[in-house]
């Protein structure tokens, strides 16, 4: 036989696909950054996620730079407080939620943590429809310098689209 | 990651199924206009979102696109006669026009009027750009025609290749957005092609490894941005368009031609890789043109006398374990197109997307699933005009820029984005 290729890329031998698992659910701490992206938060947090856990607020005592540790802590929907470098510790990626035009500068205190952990930091901007062009420029101003990822959303089902596809 | 249903809701392009009536909302590459050239000349089987339909040009010169098969019993009309403004069955000599219309039936009367009866389906058939363009939806809502700026410069501007790809349409043009696999698989030919090499935006790519990518929703579909460090204090950024529902540019490298793709499904499991290479200002060399006659650049070579690639399944893609060993290939495939046709075929004739693992820098492919489902979904819900569809959405070009750091592209790269008539490609 010359080569066994044309026959591996037919529909028939594309049954013969190992069934196994070839992975494990990720974990995905997604944290709002403002009021805005904390009610968009809310209801998906309620969803069944294999390994995302939400938060809608922060509060650090104090920005360090690298190589300090973090006095943040992170409050999920529940009202339930967890510290910022374990929960990035723990974390496959961490994903920031703003929306257009609000104060996000507390990702820079999320960013540390990532580096310390080296961790990706994906930054998601949700506008609301009647939210103009400068308010999505100032937020992707913002998020810029720390995010390996940028997305601007195209509405907030987006969230769940994308925390889906990466298997959170 | 796609649930099953999601996969085949995207992959599916048949009549009435959703992701076919999104697609028949557009204006789509049918043929080359090469395939027809002139009057009365032999017609052309196409196979177009999984509906087998004929092309031909008539007697005198109209273009008609119509059902592949005799209204009569059903044989292929392809072995008709094409004479005398119309297309002859050979087999009992009924005989239709370009719309479809049977314009006579040889076994009865005229007057009988059996002839006007008998219709056979049909599509708009345009010529634009060196390519003939059909839509094969609902003739009420039938739009403007397309206005992409490779289809709308002077023909010795803008040079057109096809190729059959056997793979479903998604996984092909998801290629097409995925920038991030360029540093890999086409690293060997930024400084070997012909229609890539010496551009000074070459050395960012090699340089820097690690892109970081933008991905903003526009009109029409999306602007995936790839950012690399350059000196003082600049980013080097390669922004892709990707238009609904499958037209994609790639971003340019120094004053070499654009190029780009049109994705278009055959069947559930082939699809046609449009290439295309056009310049917005000048004619393309004789040499540029050569190159792509030659399969450089996104071209590709054929088996003579077909669109099928020489390089394909049946010979491991001429697959140069020692080219690949050597790092002259990354895959030890030669060429751009059929770097990215090997891989997309090796997926399967239908990737299954249950089995994936993607990662954040994959944004700029959920993004584009999500939109076309949302895009079918209110299609078939309350009947919404898909984006794309406006020819006001084909008026983007493909950019390669330096800009500042806190510079978004959306706004440092507005006008490059633009394409405007006259006006030279914004490139590095
Ligand atoms: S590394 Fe991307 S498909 Fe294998
Ligand atoms: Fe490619």
């Amino acid at each position: 036989m010359q080569s066994e290729s044309a026959r591996m890329t037919t529909a028939h031998e594309a049954g013969f696909r190992v069934q196994a698992p070839n992975s494990r659910p990720r974990a995905a701490k997604v944290i709002a950054l403002d009021a805005t992206a904390a009610a968009l938060l809310e209801p998906i947090s309620r969803a069944t996620w294999h390994g995302a856990a939400f938060f809608t607020s922060m509060n650090f005592t104090a920005l360090t730079t690298s190589g300090q540790p973090l006095d943040a802590w992170l409050k999920d929907v529940a009202g339930h407080t967890m510290n910022l470098m374990s929960e990035v510790a723990a974390a496959d990626f961490v994903v920031v939620v703003a929306g257009a035009g609000e104060d996000a500068r507390a990702v820079s205190v999320i960013a540390d943590a990532c580096r310390m952990h080296s961790k990706t930091l994906v930054g998601l901007i949700v506008p609301r429809a009647d939210d103009s062009d400068e308010a999505i420029t100032a937020s992707l101003k913002e998020l810029r310098p720390y995010a390996k990822m940028l997305v601007v959303a195209n509405g907030a089902d987006y969230i769940e689209a994308m925390l889906t596809a990466l298997r959170a | 990651m796609l649930r099953k249903e999601q996969n085949d809701y995207l992959a599916q392009t048949g009549p009435g199924t959703p992701l076919g009536n999104l697609f028949r909302s557009y204006w789509m590459p049918a043929l080359l206009a090469d395939e027809l050239p002139e009057a009365d000349c032999p017609p052309v089987r196409v196979k177009l979102m999984s509906e087998r339909l004929l092309a031909f040009r008539d007697s005198e010169g109209k273009l008609g696109l119509i059902d592949e098969f005799c209204a009569h019993r059903g044989v292929s009309l392809w072995f008709g006669r094409n004479e005398e403004c119309g297309l002859r069955c050979p087999y009992h000599g009924w005989k239709f026009d370009v719309t479809g219309q049977c314009v006579d039936v040889p076994s009865e009367a005229v007057e009988s009027g059996y002839a006007k009866k008998i219709k056979l389906k049909s599509y708009p058939l345009i010529e634009q750009g060196g390519i003939l363009w059909t839509y094969m939806g609902p003739p009420e809502k039938q739009p403007p025609l397309p206005e992409f700026e490779f289809s709308t410069v002077p023909l010795n501007q803008t040079f057109t290749t096809k190729r059959l790809q056997e793979c479903n349409w998604l996984q092909a043009m998801e290629g097409g957005i995925d920038s991030s696999h360029v540093s890999f698989l086409h690293r060997g030919d930024l400084s070997n092609d012909p229609l890539f090499q010496g551009a000074a935006g070459n050395k960012y790519n090699m340089q820097d490894f690690k892109p970081v990518f933008e991905v903003v929703p526009s009109d029409g579909g999306l602007l995936i941005g790839a950012r690399r460090n350059a000196e003082d204090g600049q980013y080097y950024w390669r922004i892709t368009p990707w238009v609904m529902p499958c037209y994609t540019g790639v971003p340019p490298r120094g004053d070499h031609p654009l190029h780009g793709h049109f994705w278009v499904p055959i069947d559930d499991e082939n699809c046609w890789a449009w290439s295309y290479d056009y310049h917005p200002t000048r004619a393309l060399t004789e040499k540029e043109v050569q190159a792509m006659k030659d399969g450089k650049g996104v071209h590709v070579k054929y088996v003579p006398g077909t669109y099928r690639p020489a390089a394909n399944k049946e010979n491991d893609y001429l697959m140069d374990r020692a080219a690949q060993k050597a790092g002259r290939t990354f895959s030890g495939i030669e060429g751009i197109g059929m770097q990215d046709a090997s891989l997309q075929e090796s997926m399967g004739p239908l990737c299954d997307r249950t089995k994936e693992n993607l990662v954040s820098t994959d944004n700029g492919i959920i993004m584009a699933r999500q939109r076309l489902l949302k895009a079918a979904r209110e299609l078939a819900d309350k009947g919404t005009v898909p984006p794309g569809v406006n020819p006001e959405h084909h008026k983007v070009r493909q950019a390669a820029l330096l800009l500042k750091h806190d510079v978004p592209f959306s706004d440092g790269a507005k006008e490059a984005l633009k394409a405007r008539k006259g006006v030279r490609q914004t490139t590095v």
